[in-house]
């Protein structure tokens, strides 16, 4: 019998509050609330009907997609960076339709409106296929281009590079990228910058995005982060696909603790697939989010803590499990470094051999010995690296102690936490980060509770902390709560180390032997390298001697070189957490930029999006680039803001259903992944580099005597070397194109030799499944407990620390901090950071602290926690993603916008009311970016906190606007939106045009000039600000209605270019849109 | 036969995936939906919140007035499997559908709407629960080929992130929608489907009180922008 709810019901329903039924109708003045009461025709319409048809069936015109005749492929979606498997539909050369593809072992057949949205971004009108050259001034209002061809292209734009790098030294050069999966990742501006002995490269998919996260968890345990999105927690996901099925694998997750991430809304097939089946079998979920995101709506516990404050929020948890003695107390003191007694100097831990004269380390050379204080004697003991089973019948470390050593009274590092957490009871917690502290408990109680079963919980932890002042405070917190917990290398647990031999691969040079880890004896003491290019860097775990002796594999001027490279970087001399992927500080860069000091960056290769949308304070960066860059090169398959505002030259370059990615994978399956169509003289993301790395160099080895190091101010030839600095493949990859690189990958795997033509790549992998994927088996993948088996040396393998331990007290960021270490090796900085950004007694903070935040609503208790309120800007600004894009992309993608044309921003309906809007009124949002402020900085360079000398009193932008979203899923004064640009606001239809990044961007808004910058990445802030709201009226330009989207839907009548006026008389250019057919080979060099 | 769909509310998401793939399908164009996503909630007050999202479209009514009211006989039963569709070659857009149907909106412009009115092609659309790929299909997806007639299920189902949507004939105890009624009833959690008076509603929809309480529609609000 079916359930029904009777219309008497739903009406009662309806009842629950009456205020709900009148406003149904009132609401949107889309429905009458009359409608679901009347259950029968009206008499009018009674009256009208004829009778039935005569057993004919009425004809129907076909809309639909049509298939007759159509191949299939298999290929994966990069609409986000989790690529799931996809199946496209292709007629005519044509790629009709896309769907899931149901051998996905997660996203199982699903796909999420972004990977369905491709069709119409692939076939944009607004696609750009050929490179393109500025023929007019910058800006967007009159831009003008021409197409050249890709020859010419790669031969100017070499020429004025070198001829700037040539005149003003090479330090002129910059790049930059962004995008995540779609298009080129964080690693190529090092590399790019690099070869030509430049220091300057950035993305803020670093610093920004999962560097603060991934560099942590290596420093804390050499292991994978806590990054769902990012494919490193994947236990959750165990036991869903058909593999695990079969193979009998269940599922362990018994809890997970979702901070800061929304995986529902960001990979939506795929992490989101996997959360919602994982809640189906029962998984608790606790979700740490200021808005009541999909995921926190389905959550067993949502705390919505208020943005910024999730550094209190984790010292609380702290305080209440060491009070209530909840940690895993066997593996806290044999496996964590939290009994180590402190040297109060150093900050560092005491070796044994400082303290007891005539020590013998009981362990080798590459496994130091700590001392604590031994429950057993009450004395100060040596605390070696061992097997707790046999450590603990002498030894019993004590975590929390106070003991006199060498004279000095030092504490263990557990008790420095604990005084730490010390002020963070629940209740000033609940005041602080505007959480019920009841609430908080039960949070607490849940995640740890599996622990008295044996069990496990885990935590996994998004982009939200590395978008603020906590960068480095969120993921040391949270890191070291599933290292207290024991939830480490077991069923259950997001600390894993499986994912290391799966998608996210080993290190390179083989130092990580997590994932290959056997149980036979046969592995060394683990290691973690933080190599760059040139063997520059330090494997931490290996000796000092093993470390000389790799270095001296380099030719050591080109090392000097690259070294000073590492050390001149912008920013790095306070930030020095950003040479985890070698990158820049972006507002130290732009900052350079503006005063040429301490150089002038000129040259800016831009690889990605949209840099005008996704730069905090974009309106400040402008004016930079328009005023300081000498030359600009962008590359995309559209134009965005960035492009028409500021590109000198332009190359067109694929969208993700015609360039072949190498290897992606999902959990235990790695899957082909092929261009299927290609249009234009669109290329690979990656080639026009690869072409540019040997034309600059060449144009530049030609100039020896001229080219200037800026480094040293000698030239090239001085030095004795050439360009590049060193080549993309000396290290891993050694291929020139991507085509290459696509066939040795995936090319391999289907068993295809080097002569393979693109045509035996396709015949292969069309409808054919059995050439799609590869995996490891199931058995083989999910392995728990590397950390306890025994090593060569006969010690358990531990982790890939100095300590051999989880180190909860992350002594790695006291020496980051110091000299660079372990990136800066063999050279180092000279001087330590800037006392004064160093917020743990001048030197990074080893451990979880709340840091001041520059910009905050009034809060209770905040006292020297946050900076004084500013009434001009009382509310609480915070963000995340919607469904509908990735990062600045899609927002040309029709069904896209017109499901979600504005980035609405969501407010509490108490806030609402007290500024007088409504829901779907338009509203102004200013910052203290949009208004030049007389506001108080004084309390600036306090103990916690220190943001330069630099303020921003000048107004660097105007307001924003956008439609209100009023609903109760924030809390009052506390407001979100995401990330936007209109890129009909430079529509062939605008009467005068804009680079659509100044009506609706938050970016505008966000501060990346006078915050306090994270003191170990530099991480600005994106995610917790202030601002103001007031009722305003719609902007010029933006559109709104779905119809007004029309432009943007790949008609034969909305051909390519047209946007772009010069273009506009050349239509033989765009005859070519629908005819590029399979066979045609990604353009090769 | 019962051809319909259930709803696993404790599942979606509003990611609205299932609104682009129909409108890829069915090549709607802007501006016209034959599925929706409604917004039910939040109820309560931050941080005492509950929340559900509304998967919604045309019903399947047992005793669809939609089809009673037709003046021209274009709104009918498919013969074969009493799916409830209409034949735009006889509909004249006169919208007397739209009155009687209990989830449209008068105009069918105004979403959500279970019956649209597509201006340009003046003619009304809905949900066909896409009949030209499962007319045949027992609602029991073949992995190996979408496109199989037999096996065949609608692109809002298939590619659905959440497997929020199942869907099937409810008279077959064999077929994806009965099976996820039966695996939910023996779950213990409700059922609902929406309140229709004698039209009678096909459509289910699963959800747990922990999720949030049942309310139908709503305030029938979906994230929509005026201009
Ligand atoms: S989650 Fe969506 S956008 Fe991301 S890869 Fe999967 S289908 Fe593509
Ligand atoms: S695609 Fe699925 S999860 Fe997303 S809104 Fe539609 S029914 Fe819900
Ligand atoms: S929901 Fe409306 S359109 Fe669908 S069968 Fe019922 S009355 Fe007809």
């Amino acid at each position: 019998m079916k359930d029904t709810l009777s219309r008497r019901t739903f009406v009662q329903a309806m009842a629950v509050g009456a205020a709900a039924v009148a406003a149904a109708g009132a609401l949107s003045g889309c429905m009458e609330p009359k409608k679901a009461d009347v259950g029968k025709p009206s008499t009018e319409a009674d009256a009208q009907a004829s009778a039935p048809s005569d057993g004919k069936v009425p004809g129907t015109t076909a809309t639909h997609v049509d298939l007759t005749g159509a191949d299939v492929y298999n290929t994966m979606c990069h609409g986000c960076i989790a690529a799931c498997p996809v199946r496209a539909y292709v007629k005519d050369g044509v790629v009709v339709k896309l769907e899931g593809h149901p051998e996905a072992p997660l996203s199982a057949g699903s796909l999420c409106l972004k990977g369905m949205n491709q069709l119409h971004t692939l076939y944009s009108p607004r696609r750009v296929l050929y490179p393109m050259r500025r023929t007019g001034a910058k800006g967007a209002d009159n831009a003008a281009f021409e197409r050249i061809s890709w020859e010419e292209a790669i031969d100017e734009c070499a020429e004025r590079i070198a001829d700037i790098m040539e005149q003003h030294g090479t330090y002129s050069f910059f790049s930059s990228a962004g995008g995540g999966g779609s298009y080129v990742g964080a690693m190529l501006p090092p590399l790019l910058s690099g070869m030509f002995m430049a220091p300057t490269g950035f993305e803020p998919g670093a610093a920004q995005c999962w560097m603060p996260r991934n560099a942590t968890a290596a420093f804390m345990y050499g292991g994978a982060d806590q990054s769902t999105a990012d494919s490193s927690v994947l236990e959750t996901f165990k036991g869903l696909s058909k593999a695990d099925k079969e193979a009998g694998i269940k599922n362990d997750m018994n809890c997970l603790v979702i901070w800061g991430t929304q995986p529902s809304a960001s990979q939506t097939s795929q992490a989101g697939r996997g959360l919602a089946e994982v809640r189906a079998l029962g998984c608790k979920t606790i979700v740490v989010d200021p808005n009541f995101s999909p995921d926190a709506a389905h959550a067993t516990i949502h705390l919505p803590v208020r943005p910024g404050s999730d550094a209190a929020l984790i010292l609380a948890w702290y305080r209440m499990i060491f009070e209530e003695e909840l940690y895993d107390k066997e593996f806290t003191k044999y496996f964590t470094n939290l009994p180590c007694l402190i040297n109060p100097d150093t900050k560092l831990p005491w070796l044994a051999t400082e303290v007891f004269d005539d020590y013998e380390p009981v362990t080798p050379e590459d496994t130091p010995v700590y001392v604590c204080v031994n429950e057993m004697t009450g004395e100060v003991e040596p605390l070696p690296f061992g097997d707790p089973a046999e450590l603990s019948a002498a030894l019993d470390p004590q975590v929390f102690a106070t003991a006199t050593v060498n004279g000095k009274e030092s504490k263990s590092a557990g008790q420095i936490y604990k005084d730490e957490a010390e002020p963070w009871t629940l209740q000033r917690a609940e005041e602080f980060c505007w959480v019920p502290a009841e609430r908080i408990r039960e949070a607490v109680e849940l995640y740890t509770a599996p622990a008295k079963e044996g069990k496990c919980a885990g935590i996994t932890h998004g982009v939200a902390t590395d978008q603020m002042e906590i960068a480095s405070q969120a993921p040391l917190g949270l890191l070291g709560l599933d290292m207290i917990m024991g939830y480490v290398n077991k069923p259950g647990a997001a600390l894993t180390q499986s994912t290391m031999g799966g998608p996210m691969g080993p290190q390179l040079d083989g130092t990580n032997q997590w994932g290959k880890c056997a149980a036979d004896g046969t592995q060394p003491r683990p290691t973690k390298g933080y190599l760059a290019q040139l063997q520059y860097g330090y494997t931490v775990g290996a000796t000092e001697a093993a470390n000389q002796e790799r270095v001296a594999q380099s030719d050591p001027s080109a090392l000097a070189v690259y070294g000073k490279l590492w050390t001149d970087r912008l920013g790095l001399s306070n930030h020095r957490g950003l040479s985890a992927w070698g990158h820049s500080h972006i507002p130290a860069v732009r900052e350079a930029i503006e005063t040429g000091e301490p150089y002038r960056p000129r040259i800016w290769v831009e690889l990605s999006g949209n840099k005008l949308a996704m730069l905090a304070s974009s309106g400040a960066w402008y004016k930079a680039a328009m005023e300081n860059v000498d030359y600009v090169v962008g590359q995309q398959p559209i134009f965005t803001s960035f492009h028409i505002e500021l590109a000198d030259i332009f190359f067109p370059t694929e969208e993700w259903l015609e360039h072949p990615h190498s290897r992606t994978g999902q959990l235990n399956y790695t899957f082909a992944n092929p261009g299927i169509v290609h249009l234009g003289e669109s290329v690979n993301p990656m080639h026009p580099w690869m072409l540019l790395a040997d034309a600059v160099s060449a144009k530049l080895n030609e100039r020896l005597d001229s080219v200037v190091f800026t480094g040293t101010g000698q030239t090239i030839s001085e030095l004795g070397l050439t360009f590049p600095l060193f080549k993309l493949g000396d290290r891993g990859n050694s291929d020139t194109t991507c085509w290459k690189m696509e066939l040795t990958g995936v090319g391999a795997q289907l068993g295809l030799g080097e002569d393979a033509t693109i045509d035996d790549y396709m015949a292969k992998l069309r409808n054919n499944s059995d050439a799609y994927y590869v995996s490891t088996p199931s058995e083989d993948y999910w392995t728990y407990g590397q950390h306890l088996v025994k090593a060569t040396d006969g010690l358990p393998l531990g982790f890939a620390t100095e300590s051999r331990k989880c180190e909860v007290y992350c002594t790695t960021m006291l020496k980051l901090g110091r000299t660079g270490w372990p990136y800066c090796y063999p050279t180092a900085f000279e001087e330590p950071v800037d006392s004064r950004i160093g917020t743990f007694g001048g030197d990074y903070s080893p451990i979880c602290r709340v840091p001041l935040q520059t910009e905050a609503p009034e809060v209770k208790g905040a006292d020297g926690y946050t900076l004084p309120f500013d009434k001009d800007f009382p509310l609480a600004i915070t963000s995340g993603r919607v469904p509908y894009f990735h990062h600045g992309t899609m927002r040309h993608a029709p069904y896209a916008r017109e499901l979600f044309p504005v980035p609405f921003i969501r407010i509490n309906p108490e806030t609402a009311a007290k500024y007088g809007i409504s829901d779907g009124d338009w509203v102004e949002v200013s910052s203290r970016r949009t208004q030049g402020s007389d506001y108080d900085v004084s309390k600036r360079g306090t103990e916690r906190s220190y943001a330069g000398e630099k303020t921003q009193t000048t107004k660097v932008s105007d307001p924003i606007r956008t439609i209100a979203y009023v609903s109760e899923v924030v809390a009052p004064n506390v407001v979100w939106m995401e990330r936007f640009w209109n890129p009909e606001c430079f529509d062939k239809s605008q009467k005068t045009k804009t680079g659509g990044w100044q009506e609706c961007s938050v970016n505008v808004l966000t501060n990346g000039i006078d915050a306090q910058f994270n003191e170990v990445f530099g991480s600005y802030n994106y995610r917790a600000f202030a601002v103001n709201i007031k009722k305003s009226e719609r902007p010029d330009r933006v559109w709104v209605t779905p119809k007004e989207f029309e432009p943007f839907m790949p008609t034969s009548e909305n051909q390519v270019h047209d946007e772009i006026g010069v273009l506009m008389g050349n239509k033989d250019l765009v005859t070519d849109y629908y005819q590029f057919a399979t066979a045609d080979a990604p353009a090769q060099g | 036969m019962k051809r319909a769909m259930v709803m696993d509310l404790d599942r979606c998401t509003g990611c609205q995936s299932c609104i682009v793939a129909c409108k890829f399908e069915n090549n709607s164009g802007l501006g016209n939906y034959r599925c929706d996503i409604v917004d039910v909630g939040p109820y309560g007050t931050h941080p005492d919140i509950q929340m559900y999202w509304l998967p919604f479209q045309c019903q399947q009514c047992e005793n669809a007035p939609c089809i009673e009211v037709c003046p021209t006989g274009a709104s009918y039963r498919d013969p074969d499997n009493g799916v409830v569709l209409i034949g735009d070659q006889e509909c004249i857009g006169c919208m007397t559908c739209l009155a009687a149907c209990p989830f449209s909106d008068n105009a069918g412009a105004a979403r959500p709407s279970a019956r649209w009115f597509n201006e340009e092609r003046n003619v009304v659309e809905k949900c066909t629960l896409c009949n030209h790929l499962t007319a045949k299909s027992d609602g029991v997806e073949n992995p190996a080929d979408s496109l199989d007639e037999a096996h065949a299920v609608p692109p809002c189902v298939h590619n659905c992130p959440t497997k929020c949507r199942h869907f099937g004939d409810l008279d077959d105890a064999a077929s994806e929608a009965s099976q996820m009624l039966a695996q939910a009833k023996a779950e213990g959690r409700p059922t609902y489907t929406l309140a229709s008076d004698e039209a009678q509603a096909t459509f289910v929809y699963i959800l747990s009180e922990s999720t949030a309480p049942w309310n139908g529609m709503g305030e029938w609000r979906s994230l929509v922008a005026k201009g």
